[in-house]
């Protein structure tokens, strides 16, 4: 019975995860953002290839935008997902015959989680040409990918297990949106500062502890000075802690919170 | 008062730093070295120059500002200096007697050409007296293509249409499947 159970177990994350796969890509959503996301990089990558001004830029520098414009935009697609996952099902009235389903609520939220972090990889794969175009005859075009896959996998891990936490407790998909999107503009808020705010002990404190703007400064120090992938990576701790910080926060909220009504308790 | 003078451009010396012409040796007794006069880089490439404040008077030095200065020496190149470094002002320690202050000045080859740099040091009170100046930089610029734009189009273009293509063809077989 034990073994039976052991078995069991892992295959109800992976059934769920399956399904919503199957939702997202089968049912063209997934193929639609990953369409914007690729026409978004295409102008970007053309602008920077000809454009005269953005031409200026480095080609190091070329490959950092728009690595750094696909993590981000990537990781937006995330959250989009992991926003939609349980606030959507609630809104859509599928949410009752899932909590019915003999699959723990812990594992539903693992298998959207996973599912909803497939935009990423989709969207990763999907930046490889263009970052190799950008950045062949440099050198750099393995090391821009690594970094990317790694902070961006962090940065999406993060920004889906938010997306996730805030659909538990929201009512409907349009307040689960709404606040995933504010949280996350706030987040990139800061890379909007004046140079001189970013500097002294508090602004690189700031910098450092916000997941977003420590990331891309990792991504940044990589591919455009060449650094070390070991010589900045104190500013890997942000993205790492948020990552496992809030997919365990989402974790525990999907096991223990997760109602029909969106409401945490009564 | 000389033997401190002859110690200050021993360390100037000993750290590598080219010490300023008579222009630098101001009535303040602050005298400004760099590291190099001559710079040669690639338009787009950043690159810093490392400078010395010295105080070579016999009192501490306070409320000193040191500025970095970028002008093209030719008459047909444009250059805002806001786009080479964003922090070009500095306001310095007191530098004690004899003591000295090493700053890196880090920026940004923005035009290509024959462009100048120098760093100039006064008094935050605005005294009317000349500043002190270091030796010229002379950095040479040259321009460079940054990226072989041939093949973008095939690649912006395609990628897209490839999944329009599966988009659609994914569609067509949904309608076909109901």
């Amino acid at each position: 019975m034990a073994t039976v159970e052991r078995t069991a177990r892992p295959r109800a994350w992976a059934i769920v995860a399956a399904q919503e796969l199957r939702d997202l890509w089968l049912g063209g959503r997934g193929l639609l953002l990953s369409l914007a996301f690729s026409g978004l990089l295409s102008v970007l990558s053309y602008l920077v290839a000809t454009n005269q001004a953005l031409n200026f830029l480095e080609q190091r520098e070329s490959v950092n935008l728009t690595l750094q414009v696909a993590i981000a935009v990537g990781a937006l697609l995330a959250l989009l997902a992991g926003a939609d996952a349980i606030s959507g099902e609630r809104e859509r009235g599928s949410l009752e015959s899932l909590l019915l389903s003999p699959v723990s609520r812990l594992q539903l939220t693992a298998g959207k989680l996973l599912a909803a972090l497939s935009l990423w990889v989709a969207a990763l794969v999907l930046t490889i040409p263009y970052v190799w175009f950008l950045g062949r005859g440099v050198g750099i075009v393995g090391d821009a990918l690594a970094t990317g896959a790694l902070v961006g996998t962090l940065l999406a891990l993060f920004l889906v297990s938010l997306g996730v936490l805030v659909s538990i407790f929201s009512g409907s998909n349009r307040v689960s949106l709404s606040v995933s999107l504010f949280v996350l503009l706030a987040l990139f808020a800061p890379t909007q500062f004046p140079t001189s705010a970013q500097q002294g002990w508090a602004g690189d404190l700031f910098l450092r502890a916000n997941p977003l703007t420590s990331g891309e400064h990792y991504v940044g120090k990589i591919v455009v000075d060449g650094h070390s992938w070991s010589q900045d990576a104190s500013w890997l701790a942000s993205p790492i802690i948020a990552a496992a910080l809030f997919a365990a926060l989402a974790a525990v909220a999907g096991g223990r919170f997760m109602r029909l009504s969106g409401e945490v308790s009564r | 008062m000389m033997r401190r003078r002859l110690l200050v451009s021993a360390s100037a010396v000993f750290f590598g730093l080219v010490p300023a012409g008579p222009a630098a040796s101001s009535s303040n007794q602050i005298a400004v070295s760099v590291d190099r006069t001559a710079i040669a880089t690639s338009l787009g490439h950043k690159f810093s120059i490392r400078s010395r404040i010295a105080n070579t008077g016999g009192s501490a030095a306070t409320a000193l500002v040191a500025h970095l200065n970028v002008l093209s020496l030719r008459p047909d190149v444009y250059l805002d200096p806001e786009d080479w470094s964003s922090h070009r002002t500095r306001y310095l320690p007191a530098i004690p007697a004899g003591g000295s202050v090493t700053i890196t000045w880090r920026m940004q080859a923005v035009n290509a050409g024959s462009i100048a740099v120098f760093i100039a040091v006064l008094p935050q009170s605005g005294d009317p007296r000349p500043p002190a100046t270091g030796p010229t930089v002379h950095v040479s610029i040259a321009r460079r293509k940054t990226l072989n734009s041939g093949g973008i189009l095939p690649l912006a273009l395609g990628i897209p249409a490839l999944l329009a293509t599966l988009s659609m063809g994914l569609r067509m077989r949904r309608r076909a499947s109901h």
